[in-house]
């Protein structure tokens, strides 16, 4: 017993002094994600990554937006987001004060524009991301002009992009091979 | 508020819970509530079926470390003794009933609080079939405090704001892409191959985070015009830590760009 | 498959296998060089299951069942065997149950094991365990149709809620006591009812005679979650919050049996820093669980001083992870954060505080005349019973038997590292908290250990063949015990079937032989010796079996007597 006593006159006081003075926290908390709105291209990286559907891509075909959104509710504060995020557009912060009274303060937005496809009009990607390719084919060692003759093909959708090839291989003789088998 | 769209369900059959509605005095007795109970709140917990990593930080939120005592929170046995009710856990179809008992046992006016995130949407196990979703399905919530689980501080910092002695710090983020927004590159004068391949290593040597840093910070040098040569430029940067698992991991990214550099 | 290159550990187990019930093994699978699945007959398999457990030293680590219509037109249910006498190996007996009958024989009768799995085969797949003795609901709720089997892969979408049959709980509590008892219906007029579980103890006076418990008010749904929603890979972050306490022991035995179904060898490096991770996870549960016993037994400032501690591995934790409790370190192949040198000096600098600090706690808490007192004697596990239902963890260790997953089935960290396992031979509560102090100081020996022989190289292998339909057991010893898991991965990259038995599963079942012959005032410390996975009940119903009648008690006034021996609440 005296022990016990010696033992609590010792540690003296334990208690922080948080919220009276700033919590000590361990470098790399995972705290609140932090997501830079300027340098996202919309590419739903991390909407595809994260395990509890806290974050959330919609398309707006008729606006021709995209947007994306955080749901502080349900983040599970894994990081993974970070983790695939090409332009490193979302990170973890060290926030950790995040009660709210109204639940509509725990939804975080940004809205993104698509770009229409130059063949059929239609939107297929955010404007963005197509940029972000561009400049990345111009890191590669690209020369700005090969970069621009590319340009059209990049702002084609797949679909119509199939379609276009398609007019190339008409040329093909496609009873070839049916000749040689009745030749046989 | 902005959910994707409601999902029609092969087979139907999907039913709803009913939020228990509050009368008009009710909500007006509770502005008097947070006057009155500003220095003595006491706190019940009912547990809608969560992982308990909530209730173990409820529990800690206690000890004499973070020592929510001084602020007048005490954990109560009984519902009917309680100003606040704390709900954690995503509501379980089993715990529905005692959640809802809990709640009519505790006097009006009270403040209901949503712990974790379980409490504040279901969670990660928000769409499940033996989960309601969250507390604000079955009962009227007043706060939300969001954490997977929330740390001690967290806790204080909500309860302390239920009480109305701190303010709240979260605000709703809404941005519209602006005109001639673009991402910018990062480490431009590095080729872009390169780059990624070194983030990849490092990402597998050190984590993301730490993974990232390093690679930045390699990165950096790399892309800098320097009269000095790399080795040595290296050399200075490990030099400042002098810690062999960075000299492995450096070594290992060093190798990949005299490879990448030399087969150009 | 070049891991099975191996030699075969267990093989001759199979081989006597086949001697013994000559034509019934159909298949043999071998999963890893310690892992094997045989398919046998049906009918035997009450028998083999039988054989491999008294005759061979087995124990049985979990059963489930799988849908299986899909890959070959039946379900097929499997027992899986942890081979603990002499060659240690894990052994799968699996059976093919006709998908149109859905009947299976059932083996409780010879192992009463089996018990638990065999009720929740019925719950979630509906098949029929012919001769279980037990009929009632295990795992889903009373409010849950009758006919409606979540697990099937044909009968609904994970998100169906069907609309709640009753609002009533209807389960049936049972009792083995002679004599007339009294049953009291759980109805609205419940003026408090918050547990994750509710216990009833049928008593003779001050004595208890006999207990039952409804569990499983936590069950979200999470099996059928994995093979739905996430991709087999989000599933470690999933398998993270099946339990606040012990996430992080499903998290890696999650990542293992996926490992192990895929062959990907993970990074020496890797599997070092998750066997620290595991054992700084292990420090804060027993402090937890000592600071409780100190609580039980009404030594509140030996409670807030454990609490005081505690907080120390907690900051390790976030330090060496990013968050206090739920890692979230585990991926597919490895790790996704580095121990290094700031972490390292820090890690070590805490663990000298820890080891400091509770060396002198534990010695006061060891002299308090309470604790002797009160836990000497006091829920006794028998080995018998222990043999008979294959409890896990210190539960299990304090009779006798020396089990311990680190040493049987070494893994991650632990293969190059000799365990030392504590047993003690009391069964009773203060030989559970003795071996969790003494399991305390070998994991800090462990952690210190591991930081001066880290290796290096990657955290993380990547670009791993997936192969649909492949299976295999991941297992760890969490803090309570044996914690294991099944995978098998679907073709969709989601899994196909998951099972993840947490080690509380285990030793609910023996829990009431432990309560049989004591006071009610020692119910309370009983339950949390074995360390239950959850703040356990809020509400306990006493029915005196002689004078035929029942009291109902909030929990909190039955702690209250534990710790005060005063103004029984029976009075």
């Amino acid at each position: 017993m005296f022990k016990l006593f010696k033992t609590i006159l010792k540690t003296g006081e334990a208690t922080l002094k948080y919220p009276f003075a700033p919590m000590p926290i361990s470098p790399g908390f995972r705290g609140k994600p932090e997501h830079t709105p300027e340098q996202c291209i919309a590419c739903a990286a991390c909407a595809i990554a994260c395990p509890a559907n806290a974050l959330t891509m919609s398309n707006d075909t008729e606006a021709g937006t995209r947007t994306w959104q955080l749901f502080l509710g349900r983040c599970i504060f894994c990081g993974r987001c970070e983790e695939v995020c090409p332009t490193k557009a979302i990170v973890l912060s060290e926030e950790f004060e995040l009660a709210v009274g109204n639940k509509s303060d725990l939804y975080h937005k940004a809205t993104f524009k698509l770009a229409n496809c130059t063949c059929c009009e239609k939107p297929f990607a955010p404007q963005k991301e197509i940029e972000y390719t561009v400049d990345l084919l111009k890191q590669t060692g690209m020369s700005a002009a090969a970069v621009e003759a590319k340009r059209n093909l990049l702002q084609t959708c797949p679909d119509c992009k199939r379609k276009q090839s398609l007019q190339v291989t008409d040329k093909v003789e496609l009873t070839r091979f049916m000749k040689k088998g009745s030749e046989a | 508020m902005n959910e994707p769209s409601k999902i029609i369900l092969p087979g139907g059959n999907n039913a709803v819970t009913q939020q228990i509605k509050q009368s008009e005095e009710v909500q007006k007795l509770k502005g008097t509530l947070l006057k009155d109970i500003q220095r003595s709140a006491y706190v019940y917990r009912v547990d809608c079926g969560g992982c308990n990593g909530c209730e173990i930080e409820i529990f800690a939120a206690i000890t004499p470390l973070f020592d929510a005592e001084r602020f007048g929170i005490k954990v109560v046995a009984s519902p009917r003794h309680a100003d606040i009710l704390l709900f954690t856990g995503a509501v379980t179809r089993a715990m529905r009933m005692p959640a809802i008992r809990s709640y009519e046992a505790a006097p009006d006016p009270k403040i209901c609080v949503s712990y974790g995130a379980c409490g504040c949407s279901g969670g990660i196990f928000h769409d499940l079939y033996c989960v309601w979703g969250g507390s604000d399905k079955i009962v009227p919530i007043d706060v939300y405090i969001p954490g997977c689980p929330p740390t001690p501080a967290a806790t204080i910092y909500g309860f302390a704001m239920a009480l109305g002695l701190l303010g709240q710090k979260l605000k709703a983020g809404n941005h519209v892409q602006g005109e001639s927004e673009r991402a910018t590159m990062r480490h431009p004068g590095v080729p872009a191959e390169l780059r990624v391949l070194i983030e990849r290593e490092a990402r597998r040597m050190a984590g993301y985070r730490r993974g990232g840093d390093i690679a930045d910070d390699f990165l950096g040098v790399l892309g800098t015009k320097s009269t000095e040569s790399l080795e040595a430029r290296i050399q200075e940067y490990l030099g400042k830590g002098d810690d062999p698992r960075l000299t492995e991991i450096v070594t290992n990214l060093c190798e990949i760009s005299t490879r990448a550099i030399a087969a150009n | 498959m070049s891991a099975i290159a191996e030699t075969k550990v267990g093989q001759h187990y199979i081989d006597a296998l086949r001697q013994r019930f000559p034509f019934t093994v159909l298949k043999e699978e071998w999963q890893t060089n310690e892992q094997v699945t045989v398919t046998i007959k049906l009918g035997d398999l009450p028998n083999v299951v039988e054989w491999l457990y008294y005759n061979q030293g087995g124990w049985i680590s979990v059963l489930f069942a799988n849908d299986e219509r899909s890959i070959h037109g039946n379900f097929a249910v499997y027992y899986v065997l942890s081979m603990e006498a002499g060659v240690k190996c894990y052994v799968v007996v699996r059976a093919e149950v006709d998908a149109r009958t859905g009947e299976f024989p059932s083996v409780t009768p010879k192992v009463d094991a089996c018990v638990w799995g065999e009720r929740e085969i019925r719950d979630m797949y509906g098949l029929k365990p012919v001769g279980l003795p037990d009929e009632r609901r295990l795992v889903l709720p009373d409010d849950w149709p009758e006919t409606l089997h979540p697990l099937r892969k044909d009968t609904m979408d994970y998100r169906v809620r069907p609309e709640p049959t009753s609002n009533v709980e209807n389960y049936k509590f049972v009792n083995d006591a002679s004599g007339e008892t009294r049953e009291i219906p759980l109805g609205p007029l419940h003026i408090t009812s918050d547990e994750p579980g509710h216990f009833r103890l049928f008593v003779d006076g001050e004595d208890i005679v006999d207990a039952d418990y409804r569990m499983f008010y936590v069950h979200r749904g999470m099996e059928k979650l994995a093979e739905t929603r996430m991709g087999y890979d989000e599933v470690t972050f999933l398998a993270d919050r099946v339990c606040g306490i012990c996430g992080f022991a499903h998290s890696v035995a999650y990542a293992t049996s996926v490992e192990n179904a895929l062959g990907i060898v993970v990074p020496p490096r890797a599997q070092v820093i998750r066997s620290i991770m595991l054992e700084v996870e292990r420090l804060h549960s027993h402090l937890l669980n000592l600071g409780l016993a100190c609580h039980f037994v009404g030594f509140d400032t030996g409670f807030m001083q454990f609490f005081r501690i505690r907080e120390k591995a907690m900051t390790l934790a976030e330090m060496l992870t990013g968050a206090r409790k739920t890692y979230g370190v585990n991926l597919i192949g490895g790790i996704r954060r580095d121990i290094q040198k700031a972490e390292r000096l820090a890690t070590q600098k805490l663990l000298g505080e820890l080891k400091k600090e509770v060396t002198e706690l534990v010695d006061m808490l060891l002299e308090t005349p309470n604790l002797t007192q009160r836990t000497s004697g006091i829920g006794r596990l028998d080995p018998e019973v222990a043999r008979n239902f294959s409890p896990v963890g210190p539960n299990i260790r304090a009779s006798g038997f020396a089990r311990d997953t680190r040493s049987d089935h070494p893994f991650c960290g632990y293969k190059n590292y000799s365990m030392p396992v504590r047993t003690k031979n009391t069964c009773d509560v203060l030989g559970r908290v003795l071996i969790r102090a003494e399991e305390f100081f070998d994991s800090i020996d462990f952690i210190m250990y591991s930081l001066d022989n880290m290796p290096n190289g990657p955290l993380l292998a990547e670009g791993h063949v997936y192969k649909p339909y492949s299976f295999a057991l991941g297992f760890v010893e969490a803090p309570r015990g044996e914690d294991i898991h099944w995978s098998m991965l679907g073709d969709n990259q989601k899994l196909y079937r998951w099972r993840a038995r947490a080690s509380t599963y285990a030793n609910w079942p023996p829990l009431r032989y432990m309560l049989r012959g004591n006071t009610i005032s020692d119910a309370p410390l009983i339950v949390a010796s074995i360390d239950p996975c959850y703040s356990c009940t809020d509400r306990v119903t006493m029915i005196d079996v002689r004078k035929g009648k029942s009291t109902t008690v909030p929990y909190s006034e039955i702690e209250r007597y534990g710790r005060e021996r005063k103004n029984s609440p029976l009075k």
